[in-house]
C-alpha cells in the first residue's frame, strides 16, 4: 500500500501555494523583521511591499529562522492521517539554525512518526525546484521505502542548480548570506555579480559564479553555465526550470531577455516563480535568476 | 689562439693584466652615444604616441648594466670575462622588447668572447651566437626588426672577413650596408610602411654598432677567461686521467697551477680546484708525484659529481602528487600496475579507499585523466623539477607564503586600483618607465608564491617578463596580454577558487572578451589604416592594433568612434589617462548625444593613451 506523505516547506521557496500541485503540503512562514516589527507573508506584506520600502525608505530588513513550535504544530495536526513527513529545508549552509530547528522537530517525533529533513542546499526558487522534484518523485514512485525516498531526495538535491543576479549584494551581505560571493563586493569598477547555489557542492553556500559589466553578458553567462552543467551531468533536457523575478520594476527588460534566452534551452517545464516576502529580504530590487532540476 | 685544450690554455692568461677603468670608459661613451640618439629612436614608434620608448628602453638597459657593474666589487682578469658579466647585467636590467633583444645579442656575443679571444674569426662566431641567442629568445621572430639587422651584420661580416684581419675594420665596413638594410625594413614589415618609419629597434642596433666602432677603434684588448669553471673542471678531469709522465709535458697543467682560487665563489669547486692545483704542483715540483697525498681519483670523482649536480639529467620532469578516492582499485599493487609506466620514483600510501601517490612523470595531465576514470581525484599537485633544480643550484632559498598569486603589471595607478579591486593579488605599477628584468625578478621573488600567474599591460614587457620568469624561484605562468583591458578581462573571468592551471587557461581564453580602442594625440605625421594622413597634433583612435579614425578635434573623434565602433553595445566605458585634465563636459556631451548608451568613467592613469574606451 502506498505511503501517505505530508510535505512541509518554508515560504522562501520562490513559488506561491497555487503553483504547487500537491494537497498534503503546508508552507510555514518565515518571520521577517523590518526594524523591530515582525511581519509574515500576506496579501498586504509581500515582496513588492518590502522592495518599495527598500527603495523609498531605505529600511533594513532581516529574517529569522522557522520557529520550532510552528513546524511541530504542522506535524501534530496531521500525524494521525499521514505515514511520513518530508520537510524541505533551505540550505543548512545558509542557515544552520533553520536546519537545526527542523532536526529538533524530527527528533521530537522520532518514535511517533518518521520525518525526513531534506537539506535542499538551496534558497528561494531553488528550494521550490527541490520541492517540486520531490513531489514528482512521490507521485511516480509511491511505494518507495523511507530509506529509498531519502536517497532519492538526495539525488534531487544534487541535481538542482540555481543562478541569481543580485544587482546590490548589500542585501545578501546584511542578511549574513553572502558566503564566498563576498569577494565580488566593493569593486571600484561597476560589476554585476552572478551568484549560484550548486546542488552538487556539499557546503550549500552562495558561490561566485562570475562577474560581468552588462546584464546582457550576465544573461549569456547564465545560459552558458546551464549548458555546461547539462553537459557535465550528461543531461539533454532540463526537467524543470523555475525563474525568479519581479522584485520591483527595476531590470524588467533584462529579466525579460533572460527569460527569452531560457526558452531556447531544451526544458520540459518553465515555471515563472513568485518570490515571497522573505526572499525579497535578501534579493533586493531588480534581482532575478533561475533554478533548474536536471 | 690555440683552440685545442682551450679552457686550460685560457687559464694561463689569468696572469695577464686587465684595465677595468678603460673598458668602463669605453662602455660609458657608447652609452652616451646611444643617449644622443634616444629621441630619434623614440620617434620611430609605429603608433606616434608621444611616449614612444624604444630609445629610452635601450638607454635604460645600458644604464642599468653600467650602474650594476660599478657596484660590482669583483676583480676581473680580462675584458672577455668583464663583458660577459656586463651582458648578463644588461639582460637583468633590460626593458621593453628592444632592450631584451639587444641584451640577448650581447649575451650570445660575450659567451663566445668570454675566452678573451677577439680575433676576427672568434668575433664572427660571437656575432653568429649573438644573433642566434637573440633569435631563439624572441617569441615570433619577424623580418624587418632588429633581428634582421643582426642577421645582416653576421652575413656582411662573414663576406668581408677575407679583406681584413682587424675585426674592427670589418665591423666598420658593415655599417653602411646595415643602414641600407635598415631602410628596407618598411618593405619587410607592413606596419612600418604604414607608419612611414624604419624599425626603431633595428635603428638602435645600428646606432649601437656605430658607437662601438667609434670607441673601439683605439682598443684591442687581449686577456683570459675564468667563468667556465665547470668546463675547465671537465678539462682537468681529462688531464688527470692521463699518465703522470704526460703531466710534465702538458702546458695546460702548469696553467692550472696559476689559477687564482679566490675567484671561485662556489666552496666545493674551490676546494676541488685547490686539490687539483696541489696535486699538479706536487707532480711538477717533485717530478715523481710524491708530494702531499692528494687522491687523483677523488678529484676526478669530485669534479664529475659537481658537474652532474649542476647538469643533472632529469628524465621525468614533473614531481606529481595526487590523492585518489576509488572503489575500483583493489590495493596498492593494483594501482602500481596501472601507473608505473608513467614515470619513476613512485610512492603509494593507502588508507581505506584513498591512495596518496607520488611519482615523477612527464605526463601529469594524462596521468590525472587516466586516474579520474577510476575514482575521484581529491588533490593534485605538479612541480616542475627542472625549475626546482634551478632554484636549488642558485643557493637562494625562498620560503613560499602562499600557493598562488595573480600578479598584474600595469602602468596606470587607476588601473592598478581597479585590478586590485577585481581580485588581483599583487600589482606592480611601473608608471612611465617599463620595469627591468631585475625589477621583475625582485618583485616576483617578493611575492613568495609558489605559483604566479603574471600578466602585463604592454607587449613590450613580455620578453623581460619571460626572462625574469626563467630567473625566478616560483612557477610562473605568463599570460601574453598586451593592454590593461585584457587584464580586466582576465580578472572578470577567473575565480579565487580556481587552481593555477584553471586560472591560467581561463585567463588565456578570455583575453579579448571586451572590445576596446585607444585614443592618443599624434606626435608626428602618420598614415591611418585607410591611407589617410594623420597630422601631427591630430587625435587618433587605435582599434585592433590599427589607426582607424583620426580628427583634429578630440570631441569629434570620440563621437566618430562611438558611432562607428559602439554599435550594438549598451555600455561605453572611458578609462582616463594620466595626461587628461577635467573632461566632465566632454563626457556629458557624449551622454546627451548617445542617450541609448550608458557611459561610465574611471581613472586609468595610463601614459600611452589619453583614453582607453571599452564597448560592451
Amino acid at each position: 500500500m502506498s505511503k501517505k506523505i505530508f510535505i512541509i516547506v518554508g515560504d522562501n521557496l520562490g513559488l506561491s501555494r497555487k503553483q504547487i500541485d500537491y494537497d498534503a503540503l503546508e508552507i510555514v512562514k518565515f518571520p521577517v523583521f523590518v526594524g523591530e516589527t515582525e511581519y509574515r507573508q500576506s496579501e498586504e506584506y509581500n515582496a513588492n511591499w518590502l522592495i518599495s520600502k527598500y527603495e523609498n525608505e531605505k529600511v533594513v530588513a532581516k529574517s529569522s529562522t522557522l520557529i520550532h513550535n510552528e513546524i511541530a504544530d504542522v506535524i501534530e495536526r496531521n500525524r494521525a492521517n499521514y505515514d511520513l513527513f518530508i520537510h524541505v529545508v533551505m540550505s543548512s549552509g545558509l542557515s544552520a539554525a533553520s536546519f537545526q530547528a527542523a532536526e529538533n522537530v524530527r527528533k521530537q517525533y522520532e518514535k511517533i512518526v518518521p520525518v525526513i529533513n531534506v537539506d535542499s542546499r538551496q534558497a528561494v526558487n531553488g528550494v521550490g525546484s527541490v520541492l517540486l522534484g520531490i513531489i514528482d518523485l512521490i507521485k511516480t514512485n509511491p511505494d518507495l521505502s523511507v530509506d529509498e525516498l531519502e536517497a532519492a531526495c538526495q539525488q534531487i538535491v544534487e541535481n538542482t542548480f540555481s543562478w541569481f543576479v543580485l544587482p546590490d549584494l548589500n542585501y545578501l551581505y546584511k542578511g549574513g548570506r553572502i558566503g564566498k560571493a563576498q569577494s565580488l563586493m566593493g569593486s571600484v569598477l561597476h560589476i554585476i555579480p552572478l551568484l549560484g547555489l550548486m546542488g552538487d557542492e556539499k557546503e550549500g553556500i552562495v558561490l561566485a559564479q562570475g562577474k560581468a559589466r552588462t546584464f546582457r553578458q550576465i544573461n549569456d553567462m547564465i545560459i552558458n553555465q546551464i549548458k555546461s552543467k547539462m553537459q557535465e551531468k550528461s543531461v539533454t533536457t532540463i526537467k524543470r526550470a523555475i525563474t525568479l523575478q519581479g522584485y520591483g520594476d527595476k531590470n524588467k527588460e533584462v529579466i525579460a531577455e533572460c527569460m527569452e534566452k531560457l526558452k531556447s534551452l531544451p526544458c520540459n517545464e518553465i515555471i515563472h516563480g513568485e518570490g515571497g516576502l522573505v526572499d525579497a529580504v535578501y534579493c533586493g530590487p531588480g534581482a532575478y535568476g533561475v533554478s533548474i532540476l536536471l | 689562439m690555440n683552440t685545442n685544450n682551450a679552457d686550460l690554455d685560457l687559464l694561463k692568461e689569468t696572469r695577464m693584466g686587465f684595465d677595468q677603468e678603460t673598458i668602463n670608459e669605453i662602455i660609458d661613451n657608447i652609452y652616451h652615444y646611444l643617449c644622443k640618439h634616444k629621441e630619434y629612436l623614440n620617434g620611430l614608434n609605429v603608433f606616434p604616441v608621444p611616449d614612444g620608448d624604444t630609445g629610452l628602453n635601450m638607454v635604460l638597459t645600458l644604464q642599468g648594466a653600467i650602474g650594476q657593474m660599478k657596484k660590482n666589487k669583483k676583480n676581473y682578469t680580462h675584458s672577455g670575462e668583464y663583458l660577459e658579466d656586463f651582458a648578463e647585467q644588461m639582460l637583468l636590467n633590460s626593458r621593453g622588447c628592444s632592450g631584451v633583444i639587444l641584451s640577448l645579442f650581447a649575451q650570445g656575443f660575450t659567451q663566445i668572447t668570454a675566452n678573451n679571444d677577439f680575433s676576427k674569426e672568434n668575433i664572427y662566431r660571437a656575432i653568429e651566437n649573438g644573433y642566434l641567442n637573440a633569435y631563439k629568445g624572441t617569441e615570433n621572430p619577424r623580418e624587418g626588426t632588429m633581428l634582421t639587422l643582426m642577421r645582416a651584420f653576421k652575413e656582411k661580416y662573414a663576406e668581408l672577413m677575407h679583406m681584413h684581419d682587424n675585426p674592427l675594420m670589418i665591423m666598420q665596413e658593415t655599417i653602411p650596408y646595415l643602414k641600407k638594410v635598415l631602410d628596407q625594413t618598411p618593405d619587410m614589415l607592413p606596419v612600418l610602411k604604414q607608419a612611414g618609419v624604419v624599425d626603431s629597434g633595428g635603428a638602435g642596433f645600428v646606432i649601437m654598432l656605430e658607437g662601438i666602432n667609434k670607441e673601439l677603434s683605439f682598443y684591442i684588448d687581449s686577456g683570459i677567461p675564468i667563468q667556465k669553471l665547470l668546463k675547465t673542471g671537465r678539462s682537468i678531469q681529462k688531464l688527470l686521467k692521463k699518465r703522470i709522465s704526460e703531466f710534465h709535458k702538458n702546458q695546460s697543467a702548469s696553467s692550472v697551477l696559476n689559477f687564482d682560487i679566490s675567484k671561485i665563489h662556489n666552496r666545493r669547486l674551490a676546494e676541488v680546484f685547490q686539490n687539483a692545483k696541489i696535486l699538479l704542483g706536487n707532480l711538477h715540483l717533485n717530478h715523481n708525484g710524491n708530494g702531499k697525498t692528494i687522491n687523483r681519483e677523488k678529484i676526478i670523482e669530485d669534479l664529475r659529481e659537481i658537474d652532474n649536480s649542476w647538469n643533472p639529467e632529469i628524465k621525468e620532469k614533473f614531481c606529481t602528487e595526487f590523492i585518489l578516492e576509488t572503489d575500483q582499485i583493489k590495493n596498492k599493487d593494483d594501482l602500481k600496475s596501472k601507473i608505473a609506466n608513467y614515470g619513476d620514483s613512485l610512492i603509494i600510501v593507502n588508507t581505506n579507499n584513498k591512495y596518496k601517490v607520488h611519482i615523477h612523470t612527464n605526463k601529469p595531465n594524462d596521468l590525472f585523466e587516466d586516474m579520474s576514470c577510476y575514482g575521484t581525484l581529491l588533490f593534485t599537485k605538479v612541480d616542475d623539477m627542472k625549475k626546482q633544480h634551478h632554484n636549488f643550484i642558485s643557493e637562494d632559498v625562498v620560503d613560499y607564503d602562499r600557493d598562488k598569486s595573480i600578479f598584474c603589471i600595469v602602468s596606470g595607478k587607476g588601473f592598478a586600483d581597479i585590478l586590485k579591486n577585481l581580485g588581483a593579488d599583487d600589482i606592480l605599477c611601473y608608471g612611465k618607465n617599463k620595469p627591468s628584468v631585475n625589477q621583475l625578478v625582485k618583485k616576483l621573488n617578493e611575492l613568495k608564491a609558489k605559483n604566479i600567474m603574471a600578466a602585463a599591460d604592454d607587449s613590450d614587457i613580455l620578453m623581460a617578463l619571460k626572462y625574469a620568469a626563467s630567473l625566478c624561484k616560483s612557477n610562473i605562468y605568463i599570460v601574453e596580454s598586451d593592454n590593461p583591458i585584457s587584464l580586466i578581462n582576465i580578472l572578470m573571468s577567473i575565480s579565487k577558487d580556481y587552481d593555477i592551471h584553471t586560472t591560467f587557461d581561463t585567463a588565456m581564453n578570455n583575453l579579448e572578451n571586451i572590445r576596446y580602442c585607444g585614443i592618443a594625440q599624434s606626435s608626428r605625421e602618420v598614415l591611418a589604416e585607410d591611407g589617410s594622413t594623420v597630422h601631427k597634433g591630430d587625435f587618433f583612435a587605435v582599434y585592433e592594433k590599427k589607426i582607424v579614425l583620426a580628427n583634429p578635434s578630440k570631441e569629434k573623434l570620440l563621437i566618430d568612434v562611438i558611432e562607428k565602433i559602439a554599435a550594438n553595445n549598451s555600455l561605453v566605458t572611458f578609462y582616463k589617462g594620466a595626461k587628461v585634465g577635467n573632461d566632465e563636459q566632454l563626457i556629458n556631451q557624449l551622454e546627451e548625444k548617445f542617450p541609448q548608451l550608458e557611459f561610465e568613467k574611471y581613472y586609468g592613469g595610463q601614459f600611452n593613451y589619453l583614453y582607453y574606451i571599452t564597448f560592451e
